[in-house]
């Protein structure tokens, strides 16, 4: 099995889109809370800036500068990780009291919000760290700006963010992974029940899909299969009884009807009994076609081949060749046998020369004069290359999308049909043989005419 | 002549029956296996008409046991169209000759007539054939009529020497293929008539009457045209 196959597979496929929606969800979904987070964490750092001027404002209205400077001397002091900042100014705008620099670059933002870089000392290293800041006049032209660093939201943030790509990361290989190996396992049954059923459609509806074994939806899907071949098995028996049926029934009383016609012919003469022996020889022609009939559903249904006896190929081919001569030369068409080898095959002489016989009888019929028939006999030498016999015509040859049809009982060539005898019977009875002899016929062009191809089996002579 | 029929249809053993008396032959009727046996034991038939397929006892191993027992009446064996190999079977099961229902009684009156006169055997020993001024020479292949000679194709000296050896009876279409060819399978078109044709041209041609004669809705004969 091909890893093309498998990705292509259907359940690859469903289980890959499965995985990407639902990682996509699950991304969406960290996104929002990563930034409900980050707004909430943003809005608490401001109102903690904001509280701290708001109480810085009541320690300048309570006690002025020196209360500003006690207290924030005991807010640096004090020993805080995630401390504030703070700058104020008189309304030079110099600088008063604070540990911040007199001015450093401030971003402006929305409200009087502000945001600057700064250097901070961290365990003897120099680290930029982002502040988010706010300023508010105390009064008496003075004002103080707060400040206090965000660098811990950012990296919280980041951790999630991180967390939230590798988790994605092995969820969507573990998830793929996973669909190609699921994939590849249904593929496999897929397989075996594909190679199962193409099997069937070339062995026939009564072969059915292994059960046993088998699991789930396999074992369902293989359950619901038998149950059509069913069907479509007793509905074609149900056809084909009845074509059976009819042809049965109805040789006895048009056999009746010849024998009274035969007896009748010997008591008439001249123009009566030419018109009768017509009349007598469409009857043989019908009883034929119904004999032709019963003979392919009695090679067809029954089971094939038991124990023939060893044929000779190359001396039966002489012997319809021969049979035929006179038919092609009274209709100057050049007959020739081409068999180099003598080949032996199993099976029914009888039926062998009368699937010959067919295929040489059409190309006789559909050969325009001084056209040629060419037999040819190859002998395989064993095994798996069986012998081909091969008969080209010089006729119209049949079109390759009507090559298929003509295999099926009374089905004519549209253009023949009303122009040459003939009940359709012929080529589903060379079917019929070749198979029931476990060979094949198939048809191909002979550039223009016909050629007929039976392969057959070959044993040792 | 003298015919026995056994066959357990009624319908079918009427109707053969029938068929055979109005040709002129005294027929028989038994209608199985067992009573068969009993019929061609006490009576003397030229010829025996066995279904296949019988209650009681089939007609395989009817003719088996009449051969058994001694009993060389040739026997035709009729059979309803169905598995290939039938008759190969009935062939090898000790019939004469293997007839599948349903027959033109031209088919079946042509055969038991063949079978009836086959049982000369000093006609098998016979090196030279005789019909009517045509002669044939089997030792020495040679085909003449009055003084001239006839060069026959192998296939034609074969058809010639079944139609001498059968000289005055119908043989079939159907016949002609089982002897001369050996195959037994149902032509879609007239091959043998062509065949029969060719013959009819190298012996019959400026002759003074035709030898080789078809009989409407049966087959051929050899001999002089008989007044009808």
């Amino acid at each position: 099995m091909q890893v093309k196959d498998v990705v292509n597979s259907l359940t690859f496929r469903y289980i890959v889109k499965y995985v990407t929606v639902l990682s996509a969800t699950v991304f969406m979904l960290v996104v929002a809370l990563y930034i409900y987070f980050s707004y909430s964490s943003f809005r608490e750092l401001g109102e903690s800036v904001l509280d701290e001027l708001e109480t810085l404002q009541l320690v300048y209205s309570g006690q002025q500068m020196p209360g500003v400077q006690q207290y924030i001397d005991d807010q640096l002091s004090s020993p805080s990780v995630n401390r504030f900042y703070y700058l104020i100014m008189d309304s030079e705008g110099v600088k008063v009291l604070g540990d911040l620099p007199q001015s450093p670059r401030y971003r402006e933002f929305d409200d009087g919000w502000l945001g600057f870089e700064m250097a901070l000392q961290n365990w003897g290293e120099s680290v930029d760290v982002e502040f988010l800041a706010h300023p508010l006049g105390l009064g008496d032209g003075y004002s103080a700006i707060v400040a206090r660093g965000y660098d811990d939201i950012v990296e919280q943030g980041k951790l999630v963010f991180r967390t939230l790509i590798l988790v994605m990361s092995v969820m969507l290989l573990l998830g793929i992974s996973g669909g190609f190996f699921s994939a590849a396992r249904a593929l496999d049954r897929v397989e075996l029940l594909n190679r199962d059923i193409s099997r069937i459609v070339r062995g026939g509806p009564e072969r059915r899909l292994q059960v046993e074994g088998e699991k789930g939806y396999v074992r369902a899907l293989a359950e619901v299969m038998n149950q059509m071949l069913e069907q479509t098995e007793s509905l074609m028996q149900g056809v084909r009884r009845v074509s059976d049926n009819i042809a049965h029934d109805l040789r006895t009383p048009l056999t009746r009807m010849r024998n009274n016609l035969s007896q009748l012919e010997g008591r008439l003469d001249g123009q009566d009994a030419i018109q009768l022996d017509g009349i007598i020889e469409e009857c043989d022609d019908l009883l034929s076609s119904f004999n032709a009939l019963l003979r392919i559903s009695a090679l067809e249904s029954g089971s094939r081949l038991v124990d023939g006896s060893s044929v000779e190929l190359r001396a039966l081919l002489r012997d319809v060749v021969e049979l035929y001569e006179p038919l092609a030369l009274e209709r100057d068409i050049d007959l020739t046998l081409d068999a180099p080898q003598s080949g032996f095959c199993k099976g029914e002489a009888d039926l062998l020369v009368q699937m010959f016989a067919n295929v040489l009888d059409n190309a006789i019929k559909y050969t325009p004069s001084g056209g040629d028939i060419r037999v040819q006999l190859r002998v395989g030498t064993g095994g798996s290359a069986g012998h081909g016999v091969v008969i080209s015509d010089s006729g119209p040859g049949i079109p390759l999308v009507e090559r298929k049809n003509v295999f099926r009982r009374f089905y004519r060539v549209e253009s023949s049909r009303t122009e040459l005898p003939g009940h359709g019977l012929g080529l589903s009875l060379v079917q019929a043989i070749a198979q029931y002899h476990f060979g094949s016929v198939e048809l191909g062009s002979a550039n223009p005419g016909l050629q007929v191809r039976i392969k057959l089996p070959a044993v040792a002579g | 002549m003298n015919i026995l029929l056994v066959e357990d249809d009624k319908q079918v053993a009427e109707f053969i029956v029938n068929e055979l008396t109005a040709a002129g032959h005294n027929c028989s009727h038994a209608p199985d296996g067992v009573e068969g046996r009993a019929a061609a034991a006490s009576g003397t038939y030229d010829v025996m008409v066995v279904d296949r397929m019988m209650p009681k006892m089939d007609g395989i191993t009817l003719i088996n046991t009449l051969r058994t027992d001694g009993d060389t009446t040739p026997a035709l064996m009729l059979s309803a169209l169905g598995d290939v190999d039938d008759r190969v079977q009935g062939l090898h099961g000790g019939a004469d000759d293997y007839l599948v229902k349903p027959f033109a009684m031209a088919e079946l009156l042509a055969r038991l007539d063949v079978l009836v006169r086959r049982v000369v055997p000093e006609a098998e020993l016979q090196t030279v054939l005789e019909v009517e001024g045509l002669s044939m020479d089997l030792l020495r292949q040679h085909v003449q009529r009055e003084t001239v000679t006839i060069t026959l194709q192998p296939r034609e000296y074969k058809l010639l020497e079944y139609l001498m050896r059968h000289a005055g009876q119908v043989v079939t279409r159907a016949m002609l293929l089982e002897h001369v060819w050996g195959y037994h399978f149902d032509p879609q078109t007239n091959v043998i008539d062509v065949h029969v044709s060719r013959l009819r041209q190298k012996i019959d041609k400026d002759f003074e009457f035709p030898l080789l004669n078809t009989v409407r809705g049966a087959g051929y004969r050899l001999g002089p045209q008989l007044d009808t």
